[in-house]
């Protein structure tokens, strides 16, 4: 299946995709903050590793103490 | 027999001056013997334990699986290569292809365009991928007329054991370990395939090439199971009527062994008679009928003999174009090439068979009426352990001859077109097969599926997923052994603990239930040996005075005083002072002369010297003794101690050296110094070591009744606790962690060999023993309510949530989109924690129902591969997509801990979820002690509530004093006043089995420190104030929190989803499914006579349905008409089970017709 999917399929086409502006991740190499587009390959714009986190959430978490 | 009464004849005289010149040699002449303390008593080394530790760095464990592969990698690949290495071409005969040479590389990513080629296991891990290295060959061939070589091509990939010599990770510190996100202690022996960890478990089979005599069916049979890499065939030898005969699935009925004999050359009786008897009026009395019947069956010359087995010969599949054979031919070559297909043939030499086959006669003669004399199946010496690297040797050899032959194929069909453009490249075929080999072992390793058509071999289940519950349990996983034997036989031998199994294999830990006794573990100290080359042990033999069996004749082989020698199962001769022979070929191994997983063994019942070279024999490591003295001494192990000498350098030395069953068997073993007498040959190194490293756990287990021992062996691979260093970064589907994990205090030597108490599963917590509140019955315990708020058996649960955006056939793929926005532009709640990217960020809260990822797929095309392409733009245009989001489905709620994106292999965008929840112990969550006492809470009571002692102590847990007089465990007693006397003076102590702190000492701190001796103390009650009318007994256990919690089990429901085909509820607490009224509730409910409930559960509860009846036909129909009698008269609804309703349909269907006849109740 995959092979047929391939023709006249860019090959970069991840499918993420957002509404507002690029997101940034954060590289499981070098830890550094890389912006991915969406469509581009999931890769380190620095060390080219191919594994990104995303970000801690920037909303406040409360948790209970129990 | 030359001396009959037991141990005396295996006094073996050291031999002090070749030692000592073998040390000389190797510059420690300065280690060896003192010869003044030689008179004196010596203390034997006190610590020799610590080689143990010296010995797990090189051996054992997991190691067997390393060394396997890694003798696979360098050794068997290379061989199995050279044994295919010509390909050549049926139309062109100047063409061919040879490999020259083979190796494995270094795990390799398959990323084109990646800068660092090198590739981690984590990564692979975390990226769903396989770790795999390069197999390379050198080839050479012919292009046109030209000879070409070319290096280094590669023909696939191989999946790569973590830890083998072609693993990155080896041979690394700990510092490197951490940069690469691996845990140093991980154990390794593992694969990595497609993201998933995968073990090939050790398979136990019964010893190949060699001789077993066994009653089957009341007729004595000698067995041989011969295996080549050609083939593998089953020869017998039966003792039926008095006479000898020869059986072969090859050959369709018994042949009498002397006509077999005679075919193969033998034509003289009397060279028959003696091969077989020799010189001994019984054995000829015996074999009498035997030659009779030879000798009425009138086949006296070879080729007559020959023309009656061949008429009975089963003809193999011919290959195509050959022409039919003679019988006697067909005959000739089953005898030569199938027939006990392990004994060489050279050319028409069939000597070396008849002799093997006289020999299987003789020892069926001998077992017959002496039952002593048949071998034992069970017996440990007759198995043969299989490992990872023969099992990825025979999948690779497969793939490798079927790679060859396809190969071949291609090049035929390219050299069959008449004129070639260009010099045909056989370059270009062998690059257009390379998914051939990786898929094949990748997808055996994956799937566990092992089929290999050329041994008929179809084995499921040889992978399994490596089990991450705990540490414990992956360690487990790693020394499990699992059995051939069917389970559903009734016999018990297979799964009786064998006496043999002393050392070798674990006697406590095995499972319960259909499976026990036939998984296994291996004990502390074994390891699994690999072949060894045969021919130069075959000329240290001859060497040493062994005598061609080629050069003598049966009476010989069989004279008083001589002993035949076997090495791997195949005769090699006589041997005339077989003591002397084989203490100078132990000399030889210590020296190192000889490889020393070499064994060598006497057998006196059947006058045999056996000599196996073998792979797959259990062995371990002993303490040589000399002249009733260990030549291990305490200056050795100090220069271990001071990292002088290694494992390796004792084994050098002469000191240590390895037996296997078979050779234990031929020796005197002491277990400890002071009972070396003067005909002991070897030392144990530590008794404790007959445990395995689950087991190892237990505390003082000498103490404990043996099935408790067993129990905790299961259970100790269910305790919570700390997985790996590197447990946070791993993305794992389910992951329970400890939150506070602490090291026993009670620890054996064991614990701290393998590592327990780095990464530990448990805690110490206070327990009294005593009853308490009447929620304490049936092994219920009670749990301190503040205990649980400082922490006490709290624990993670790391649950991983895969979304793979997949592409389509007509160009379509998923989307993952932001959250939607109502009219008024606010989020709808259950989207509210998405982030602009459709995916909720690591620290959020997540409640049930809520979506943390935000997928689309296309609505149409998915799957339908046919679909797409002619359609072309459908994708581009107007793609309708429905939702197929991530949900968070539990009751209570979690945290996102962790989000990974990443791409996998076939180049798909991989999101990872990992979502975490803490979890403190509530009511029915399991517990145990490291004794077979597990216990579910029963009740969490207010610390103020519990009772105390003066000195302010409260406990953590309260115990059932129940749970002791019918269990026996009195090492969990020991434990408590162990742990209580290391607690209060500040150490740890130790239950090491057959050691470990001793009980009187424990009392001495006790008392010291103001406590009673017996472990009991004064207690207040919490509830009244008053004092407790007994003393109780207390102290500190280790408590292991199981991963059986309430929290994953609760389930309840009144109404819910129901099947589609019958309407009735669903199955499964994961469908949220309704709780069954079985058949044996329902004959309750008869034999009560509830009529009106029963229908209420089976019917109204469950899948009712009103059907309307026509009183004329019986048939359903509409409401209110009756197809069949077109008329709407006598229509009745009833109610039915809406599965009553599809039977009668589908006997309709079988043209069975139902009538439903209506009566007044």
């Amino acid at each position: 299946m995959s092979s047929q999917a391939q023709y006249g399929v860019q090959k970069s086409m991840t499918g993420v995709k957002k509404t507002g502006s690029q997101m940034s991740y954060l590289c499981a190499a070098c830890a550094k903050p890389t912006e991915i587009k969406p469509k581009e390959p999931i890769r380190c714009h620095d060390c080219g590793h191919r594994i990104l986190y995303k970000k801690r959430t920037p909303r406040m978490v409360q948790f209970e103490a129990r | 027999m030359e001396v009959d009464s037991g141990y005396l004849q295996h006094q073996r005289l050291p031999n002090d001056a070749k030692l000592e010149d073998v040390e000389a040699l190797l510059g420690l002449s300065g280690t060896s013997l003192d010869k003044q303390s030689l008179t004196q008593p010596i203390p034997t080394a006190e610590d020799k334990w610590q080689l143990l530790p010296a010995f797990l760095r090189v051996k054992g464990l997991v190691k067997q699986h390393i060394d396997s592969f890694n003798y696979f990698i360098e050794v068997d690949l290379k061989k199995i290569v050279k044994a295919n290495e010509l390909v050549t071409s049926d139309i062109d005969p100047g063409f061919y292809l040879k490999y020259t040479g083979i190796r494995v590389q270094m795990p390799e990513r398959v990323d084109p365009d990646a800068a660092n080629r090198s590739i981690t296991p984590h990564e692979c891990r975390l990226r769903d991928m396989t770790y795999a290295a390069p197999i390379a060959v050198d080839i050479e061939y012919t292009r046109g007329k030209h000879r070409v070589i070319r290096k280094s091509v590669v023909i696939g990939r191989m999946p790569i054991m973590l830890r083998s010599a072609r693993c990155v990770l080896t041979g690394r510190n700990e510092a490197e370990m951490a940069e690469m996100k691996e845990c140093p202690l991980d154990p390794g022996g593992y694969f990595v395939v497609r993201g998933t960890e995968r073990v090939i478990l050790v398979q136990e089979q019964i010893t190949k090439n060699r001789i077993i005599v066994q009653v089957e069916k009341g007729t004595m049979v000698a067995s041989v199971t011969s295996t080549t890499h050609e083939r593998k065939s089953m020869t017998y030898v039966t003792f039926k009527n008095d006479r000898l005969y020869l059986k072969h699935n090859m050959i369709s009925e018994e042949v009498p062994l002397v006509v077999a004999m005679r075919a193969m050359g033998m034509t003289s009786d009397k060279e028959i008679a003696q091969l077989i008897a020799g010189v001994d009026p019984l054995y000829l009395e015996m074999l009498a009928p035997t030659l009779e019947e030879g000798a009425s069956s009138k086949l006296f010359t070879q080729r007559a003999a020959l023309d009656f087995i061949g008429a009975k010969t089963k003809a193999g599949a011919r290959r195509f174009g050959a022409p039919k054979r003679q019988p006697h031919e067909d005959a000739l070559d089953a005898l030569a090439n199938v027939v006990l297909c392990h004994v060489p043939v050279n050319g028409a030499d069939f000597r070396g068979k008849c002799v093997y086959i006289a020999m299987m006669a003789r020892r069926v003669l001998q077992a017959v009426g002496r039952k002593e004399m048949a071998d034992d199946k069970d017996y440990l010496g007759n198995k043969r352990l299989e490992l990872a690297g023969q099992l990825i040797a025979l999948l690779f050899e497969d793939l490798f001859k079927r790679f060859n032959s396809d190969l071949k194929i291609n090049i035929d069909k390219v050299l069959k077109k008449p004129n070639l453009a260009q010099a045909f490249d056989a370059y270009n075929q062998l690059m257009c097969h390379g998914d051939l080999i990786t898929q094949g072992l990748t997808r055996a390793i994956s799937t566990g599926n092992w089929s290999l058509k050329r041994f008929k071999m179809d084995r499921a289940g040889v992978t399994h997923i490596l089990s991450r519950l705990s540490y414990i349990s992956a360690l487990g996983m790693m020394t499990r052994i699992s059995s051939q034997f069917e389970k559903t036989r009734k016999v018990s031998g297979p799964r009786a603990l064998q006496p043999s199994q002393w050392g070798m294999l674990c006697p406590a830990d095995t499972p319960e239930g259909e499976l026990c006794g036939l998984v296994k573990n291996l004990a502390l100290m074994t390891h699994i040996t690999t072949d060894d080359e045969e021919e130069p042990i075959r000329r240290a033999a001859f060497a040493l005075g062994v005598e061609d069996a080629a050069l003598i004749t049966g009476a010989e082989l069989h004279a008083q005083g001589t002993h035949i020698v076997f090495m791997n199962g195949l005769i090699l001769g006589i041997i005339r002072s077989a003591q002397r022979f084989v203490r100078q070929f132990r000399v030889l191994r210590r020296s190192g002369r000889i490889p020393a997983f070499v064994s060598i063994y006497i057998d006196d019942h059947r006058r045999t010297v056996n000599i196996s070279a073998d792979g797959g024999r259990i062995c371990r490591p002993l303490i040589i003794v000399e002249k009733g003295q260990s030549r291990v001494r305490d200056e050795h192990i100090q220069k271990l101690m001071a990292g002088k000498l290694q494992f390796d350098d004792f084994l050098r030395l002469g000191l240590v050296e390895y037996l296997d069953v078979n050779e234990e068997n031929d020796c005197m073993i002491a277990i400890y110094p002071n009972e070396i007498k003067p005909y002991t040959t070897h030392l144990e190194i530590e008794p404790f070591t007959l445990l395995g490293a689950v087991a190892g756990l237990i505390p003082y287990p000498h103490h404990n009744q043996s099935p408790r021992n067993t129990y905790q062996s299961a259970m100790g691979k269910q305790a919570i606790g700390a997985i790996a260093y590197n447990q946070l970064n791993r993305i794992d589907t389910l992951l329970y962690l400890m939150v506070y994990p602490q090291q026993p205090m009670v620890k054996t030597k064991t614990i701290e060999l393998i590592n327990f108490d780095k990464l530990p599963a448990g805690q110490n917590g206070s327990v009294f023993v005593m009853s308490y509140s009447g929620y304490d019955i049936e092994d219920a315990l009670v749990i301190n309510k503040s205990s649980l708020d400082r922490g006490f058996g709290r624990c993670q649960v790391m649950r991983k949530f895969t979304a793979i955006v997949r592409k389509y056939a007509n160009n379509t793929h998923d989307r993952i989109i932001g959250p939607p926005r109502q009219v008024d532009g606010t989020i709808p709640e259950r989207f509210a924690l998405l982030d602009d990217d459709g995916m909720a960020a690591p620290g959020t809260r997540l409640e049930n129902g809520q979506v943390y990822l935000n997928k689309q797929s296309p609505v149409d095309g998915g799957n339908d591969i046919n679909a797409g392409i002619g359609v072309g733009g459908a994708g581009a245009a107007a793609v309708e997509y429905r939702p197929t989001p991530l949900t968070f489905k539990y009751p209570d709620h979690g945290y996102v801990d962790k989000v990974m994106i990443t791409t996998s292999e076939s180049d798909q965008t991989l999101i990872k979820f990992l979502l975490r929840q803490t979890r403190r112990p509530e009511l029915g969550d399991k517990f145990s002690s490291r004794h077979g006492q597990k216990g579910v809470c029963g009740i969490i009571v207010q610390q103020e509530d519990m009772p105390f002692t003066d000195r302010g102590i409260y406990p953590d847990i309260i115990m059932n004093p129940h749970g002791f007089p019918s269990r026996m465990t009195v090492g969990k007693l020991m434990e408590f006043v162990a742990s209580k006397a290391g607690a209060v003076k500040g150490e740890l102590q130790y239950g090491t089995c057959f050691g470990g702190s001793k009980m009187e000492d424990m009392c001495r701190i006790l008392v010291e420190n103001g406590f009673s001796y017996t472990g009991k103390d004064y207690v207040t009650s919490g509830i009244t104030g008053e004092p407790v009318g007994a003393y109780i007994f207390n102290g500190c256990t280790y408590y292991q929190r199981l991963k059986h919690m309430v929290a994953d089990k609760m389930h309840a429901r009144a109404r819910g989803p129901r099947a589609v085909l019958t309407r009735q509820p669903t199955e499964g607490r994961s469908r949220d499914g309704g709780l069954r009224l079985g058949e044996m509730e329902k004959d309750c409910l008869i034999g009560y006579g509830a009529s009106m409930l029963l229908l209420e559960r089976l019917m109204v509860s469950s899948d009712v349905f009103e059907v309307h009846v026509c009183e004329m036909c019986g048939y359903i129909g509409y409401k209110g008409w009756c197809q069949m009698c077109r008329s709407s008269k006598s229509m009745v609804p009833i109610k039915i089970p809406y599965a009553c309703k599809l039977l009668f349909q589908e006997l309709q269907a079988m043209n069975i017709m139902p009538r439903l006849v209506m009566e007044d109740i």
